[in-house]
């Protein structure tokens, strides 16, 4: 049974850092910043779990101007990113991930 | 208060019930005040300290914000959280989660400044939430400098407060306790003056019949002279009874070897017209001459009042039985009785369970008196309609 459930985890762990890579990790390797740093961005504005989560997806639905926690001149820069290509399952997963990798709780000494 | 002390229990009762109710009242109300006054300084005081506190622990804050600002900038470098001796913190984010603690105490997120449990909490809400902290709380143990000097003043005040309303109380209470004392020493002199007024032309009567000799008279005059005598006699016992409630435990017993027998041989003898008007039988069972070391006095009062009220409360051509033995007298009679639950109110004084016939309700209050002062024993049992019996025993 506990074999079962710790196999289900890691197939589902598996999965999300499966859509985190492939569609998060592998368009800002090509950027300056690097992807923890738009976490703290978040972070700094939305402080809980579920209204970060919610932000980001909504960000990557709708990607604007008006919602992005980046600075001015970063955007003028390097711009708005494209609207996202995954379903509502596939970014909840994502998300779930990236919240996981970077998060602050558990994390202090 | 004269009347309260020579009347025995009664007005010393009603006396010390109105002081205790009046103390009571007085002294809750004190409390009242006081607990509020103190409360309140209390409340005051813990607001001051947390205002002198206040700043300090937003300095305290400041510092703190600054260093989780800097943990955030480089939390990938470092992820040792902001610590300082003088305080401990905790950050929440805005879901109220704790993020961390170095804070043992429990903490409330919807205050700005509170002590609980002997520590002070500030919460800072900081603009940005580094962290994700939205809720940055320094603690500080509390020195309970102020709790003492609080205490001690709330003590000091109260003592003070107490001390003032004990004395105005004391004079409140001489003036409310003025009017029942006045009227209290009005009817203690009444009842003095007027028993002792009724003394002197009763016992003229009273002698003056026993000395007419009845053997001279027509049975017209015999009768009507009973009658006197009758109504003498019950006056008499009256005044008796009342002086002896007046001056109660002031009579200095002057005890004797008493002969009993001889003794109820008399009191039978001067009660006789009284139980010949009710057409009572007295029969006396001497079973063998008794010697009791007494008060004559106050045995023979209480003689009487058994004998007085075995008449008053019998039947027309009732019987009473009396009889004496070694170690006690049984006075019987076949009157009404008494019902079993009244039996144990019998000695209170002013109680009666029959208003047909007069009295005050004295008569056995006397009786368990003067049985208390000479240790002797009462026993009463009673049967409704059939009769009572009363056993003192030695």
């Amino acid at each position: 049974m506990v074999k079962k459930v710790l196999l289900s985890l890691l197939l589902v762990l598996g999965v999300q850092a499966n859509i985190y890579e492939k569609n998060c990790v592998k368009c800002h390797e090509k950027l300056p910043v690097s992807i923890d740093k738009y976490f703290y961005k978040y972070l700094l504005i939305y402080s809980s779990q579920n209204d970060m989560k919610h932000a980001i997806i909504n960000y990557l639905k709708v990607p604007i101007k008006e919602t992005t926690v980046m600075s001015d001149s970063f955007i003028s820069r390097f711009g708005v990113k494209k609207m996202t290509t995954l379903n509502e399952k596939e970014l909840q997963e994502a998300v779930e991930f990236y919240w996981q990798r970077y998060k602050v709780f558990g994390k202090l000494e | 208060m004269l009347a309260s002390r020579s009347l025995g229990t009664d007005l010393v009762y009603s006396e010390k019930q109105t002081l205790f109710r009046f103390s009571a009242l007085y002294i809750l109300l004190s409390i009242i005040i006081v607990s509020a006054f103190s409360f309140m300084y209390y409340e005051l005081q813990r607001d001051l300290m947390l205002q002198e506190k206040k700043s300090l622990l937003q300095e305290y804050a400041k510092e703190l914000i600054q260093d989780l600002k800097h943990l955030h900038i480089n939390f990938d470098k470092s992820q040792v959280y902001p610590r300082n001796e003088n305080y401990t913190s905790a950050i929440f984010d805005s879901s109220q989660k704790l993020i961390f603690s170095t804070s043992s105490t429990k903490t409330k997120l919807d205050k700005i400044l509170y002590l609980e449990d002997g520590v002070i909490h500030l919460v800072s809400i900081p603009e940005s939430y580094y962290l994700g902290a939205k809720y940055v709380i320094v603690t500080m143990l509390d020195d309970r400098v102020w709790f003492r000097e609080t205490i001690e003043s709330i003590i000091i005040f109260a003592i003070n407060l107490f001390t003032i309303m004990f004395i105005i109380g004391y004079f409140l209470l001489h003036l409310f306790l003025k009017p029942m004392k006045d009227a209290i020493s009005l009817l203690d002199r009444f009842i003095k003056d007027t028993t002792h007024e009724l003394n002197t032309p009763v016992s003229t009567i009273v002698a003056n019949i026993e000395m007419i000799d009845k053997s001279l008279l027509d049975e017209k005059l015999l009768k009507k002279i009973n009658r006197i005598d009758i109504g003498a006699k019950t006056i008499s016992n009256i005044y008796q009874d009342l002086t002896y409630i007046t001056l109660g435990n002031k009579i200095i017993s002057r005890n004797e070897d008493l002969d009993v027998k001889q003794l109820i041989i008399q009191r039978i003898e001067y009660f006789k017209s009284l139980a010949n008007a009710k057409r009572v039988t007295l029969s006396l069972n001497l079973v063998k001459n008794t010697t009791l070391f007494i008060d004559k006095n106050k045995f023979s009062k209480l003689i009487d009042n058994l004998i007085s009220n075995a008449i008053k409360y019998n039947k027309i051509y009732g019987t009473i039985s009396i009889s004496v033995s070694e170690k006690s007298i049984v006075v019987e009679d076949s009157g009404i009785g008494i019902a079993k639950e009244n039996i144990s109110k019998l000695q209170d004084r002013y109680t009666r369970f029959n208003k047909s016939s007069g009295g005050f309700g004295i008569g056995l209050n006397i009786v368990a008196t003067i049985a208390k002062e000479f240790d002797l024993k009462i026993d009463i049992s009673s049967q409704i309609k059939i009769g009572t019996k009363v056993t003192i025993s030695w």
